[in-house]
């Protein structure tokens, strides 16, 4: 080995890399990062041999620069500069080293901390915490221990330092966002999922009711209710909280329950919004307020009434054309005194759309507003579908336009033929004789529902075949009984039903048999097998007797 | 003929009896019909069966029909369905034996076999 004796300044670079190596892994290994800075703040002090140190950061609640930790005689602790004031002010600003060789003649100087304290500031060193996003704090030393003044190999060991300082903080600011980030996320989530569980359940078959919220956010200002009323009456409503977020989701919550509560006992649409009006006046006291529609549907009668707090114009839709029923008061929580008038009519078939201004707020590819008019166009092209496939392709149009508020759509309207319709009802004697009749029948019910005339006729000879089977096998040929049957149309579904009072007939032993198969006898099972969509053999519910029901679906233009 | 106008009439040209059906063929009736093309195969080795005023039959109709057909290929005689309906065909070939019956569109077709 022939290794040269170090010299001074070899010998400096080495206890550069050897301090900045400590310094690296107790920041990389840092669990708590404040306490480290901490330490970190007087080992640097003592490394740059400088009377004081000090770490700023920038708040980013404020923009300012704060004294997070220090070291020195005098406490700064919590000091706030503006980027751009004083040295270390500057030194962020300018993302750049300064060097003050005299502080007593040097503008940057803040001279206040000195003032107060008697501290004398001779020379300071300030280097920036640099990170790609610029700068993110600064580092700073005061006042050589030997009384020199910081020169440019300084400001280099101490641009060195910073350096991992700058990387170690910026890191651990990433990833206390992150946190904080996943924890707001999780927490909406779960805002969102308790106030979708405040919306009604949606209730399957025969309900005139629907209703669909999108917000826009994870959470919304929007909700929609519909419940039972003691007088047999469903009541329903739409709202709207004013401003967006967490305090209106919260608000929503409340306003939701208090129009529950209030519409189960209101004796009309306009008391219900009346009361709440007066309610909300007391609680509203911070500019905030609710558009909201109530109504009232009594089913058997086909009337609804309908009142509306400032909410956008319902929608009358009769498939051709549209009426629109406006606001009948001001918007809730407004002015405790205010009228609400309302709108009473007979729905009939009519659909009643109430939708919220996110729906008409939509953005068109390059128009302002889908406005009332754009949703006009929508309903009216999907007019001619029942109304939940409606309500998913309104949807979905809306979904595809952009949405910028939350929306709601409630939709009212009877489902058309959801009762099935009864087409024939006949008792005949279980005799071979009648079925000629019973055809004759059956072929004019189907005709009168245009029934083209091969379906009618393979409808009438399923339905023949079937008889003949309750003929011959159920009843054995006996005399005396009888056969009901029952022809329903249940939208473009047509049920058939035969009923008998014969002896219970095993289900699993009517098997159609192969129709490739040449033989005269057991033709009726497949015939009623190829030419239904479904049928099936079951008990009466009365225990006495069986029922064939068989179903078969219209197409529009159905061909063999 | 009896009220509902369903008939069913038997007629020889020479060796040849052709079986006129009438009307709707079902289990009301389908026996005589059935009884019928099997007394016809009874008396001659040549027997079609005329369907062209057939306005509905039913699978004992049918089944009439393919106990006649299968009666007559036992015995080697000859056995058809002539100037069969719109109505019969249709329910021929649901049961799938639109192929499995000679069909002819008139009875001297029939005849000539």
């Amino acid at each position: 080995m022939n290794a040269a004796p170090p010299n001074a300044a070899f010998a400096g670079e080495r206890r550069a890399l050897g301090f900045l190596a400590e310094l690296s892994r107790g920041l990389a290994l840092s669990l708590d990062l404040d306490q480290t800075l901490r330490l970190a703040v007087t080992r640097i002090a003592e490394f740059m041999q400088a009377e004081a140190a000090s770490l700023f950061l920038i708040d980013p609640a404020s923009g300012l620069l704060e004294c997070r930790n220090c070291a020195g005689p005098v406490d700064i602790a919590g000091l706030k500069l503006a980027v751009g004031q004083g040295v270390v002010g500057r030194c962020v600003a300018e993302n750049a080293t300064q060097i003050v060789r005299d502080a007593r003649s040097d503008a940057r100087v803040n001279a206040r901390v000195d003032a107060e304290t008697g501290f004398v500031t001779r020379s300071i060193l300030c280097a920036p915490l640099a990170t790609a996003q610029g700068a993110i704090g600064a580092l700073e030393v005061i006042n050589r221990r030997d009384g020199g003044l910081f020169d440019e190999a300084d400001a280099e060991l101490l641009g060195l330092i910073a350096a991992p300082a700058a990387l170690a903080i910026h890191n651990a600011q990433l990833a206390a966002g992150l946190l904080e980030q996943q924890r707001i996320k999780r927490e909406l989530a779960l805002a969102r999922r308790m106030q979708k569980s405040l919306l009604p359940r949606r209730r399957r078959g025969d309900f005139p009711l629907l209703g669909v919220n999108l917000p826009a956010h994870e959470i919304s200002g929007d909700f929609y209710d519909y419940f039972d009323r003691a007088d047999g009456r469903l009541g329903f409503v739409i709202g709207d909280v004013s401003g967006k977020g967490l305090d209106a989701a919260f608000l929503m919550v409340r306003v939701g329950s208090l129009l529950r509560s209030a519409g189960k006992h209101a004796a009309s649409p306009a008391r219900w919004l009346a009361e709440v009006n007066a309610e909300l006046c007391g609680l509203l006291t911070d500019g905030r307020f609710v558009c909201a529609a109530v109504g009232m549907y009594d089913r058997a009668g086909g009337r609804v009434g309908v009142a509306s707090a400032g909410f956008p114009p319902a929608l009358l839709h009769d498939g051709a054309r549209f009426e629109e029923l406006a606001a009948t008061g001001p918007p809730l929580g407004i002015l405790a005194e205010a009228d609400y008038a309302e709108h009473e009519l007979e729905l009939g078939a009519r659909a009643l759309y109430l939708f919220s201004d996110g729906a008409t707020d939509v953005r068109a590819a390059a128009a302002d507003r889908l406005g009332s008019q754009g949703l006009r166009e929508l309903i009216a092209r999907h007019a001619a579908l029942a109304p939940e496939p409606r309500l998913r392709a309104l949807l979905g149009e809306l979904k595809r336009l952009r949405l910028v508020d939350d929306t709601t759509l409630l939709l009212l309207q009877e489902p058309a033929g959801s009762a099935a319709q009864t087409l024939l009802d006949l008792v005949f004697p279980a005799r071979a004789e009648q079925m000629r009749t019973v055809r004759a029948a059956l072929r004019a019910a189907l005709d009168a529902e245009e029934v083209a005339p091969e379906l009618r006729d393979r409808l009438v000879l399923a339905v023949d075949e079937a008889c003949t089977n309750i003929i011959r096998h159920a009843y054995c040929g006996g005399e005396g009984e009888t056969i009901a049957l029952h022809l329903a149309r249940e939208q473009d579904m047509l049920v058939f039903e035969l009923r008998d009072s014969a002896p219970p007939v095993d289900p699993g032993k009517l098997k159609p048999r192969d129709l490739a198969e040449c033989r005269p006898g057991g033709l009726g099972l497949p015939f009623i097998d190829a030419l239904m969509d479904e049928w099936q053999v079951s008990p009466a519910a009365d225990g006495k007797g069986n029922v064939l029901c068989m179903r078969k679906r219209l197409v529009v233009g159905e061909h063999e | 003929m009896n009220r509902n106008g369903n008939e069913c009439v038997r007629e020889s040209l020479g060796d040849y009896v052709l079986v006129r059906v009438r009307g709707e063929v079902d289990l009301s009736w389908s026996q005589q019909v059935r009884r019928a093309i099997l007394d016809a195969l009874g008396e001659t080795g040549k027997v079609g069966v005329d369907l062209s005023e057939v306005s509905y039959i039913d699978s004992s109709g049918i089944a009439a029909l393919v106990e006649g057909f299968q009666n007559a290929r036992g015995k080697g005689q000859q056995f058809g369905l002539v100037a069969v309906s719109g109505a019969v065909l249709a329910v021929l070939r649901l049961a799938r034996l639109d192929r499995v019956f000679p069909l002819f569109p008139d009875v001297e077709s029939a005849r000539a076999g």
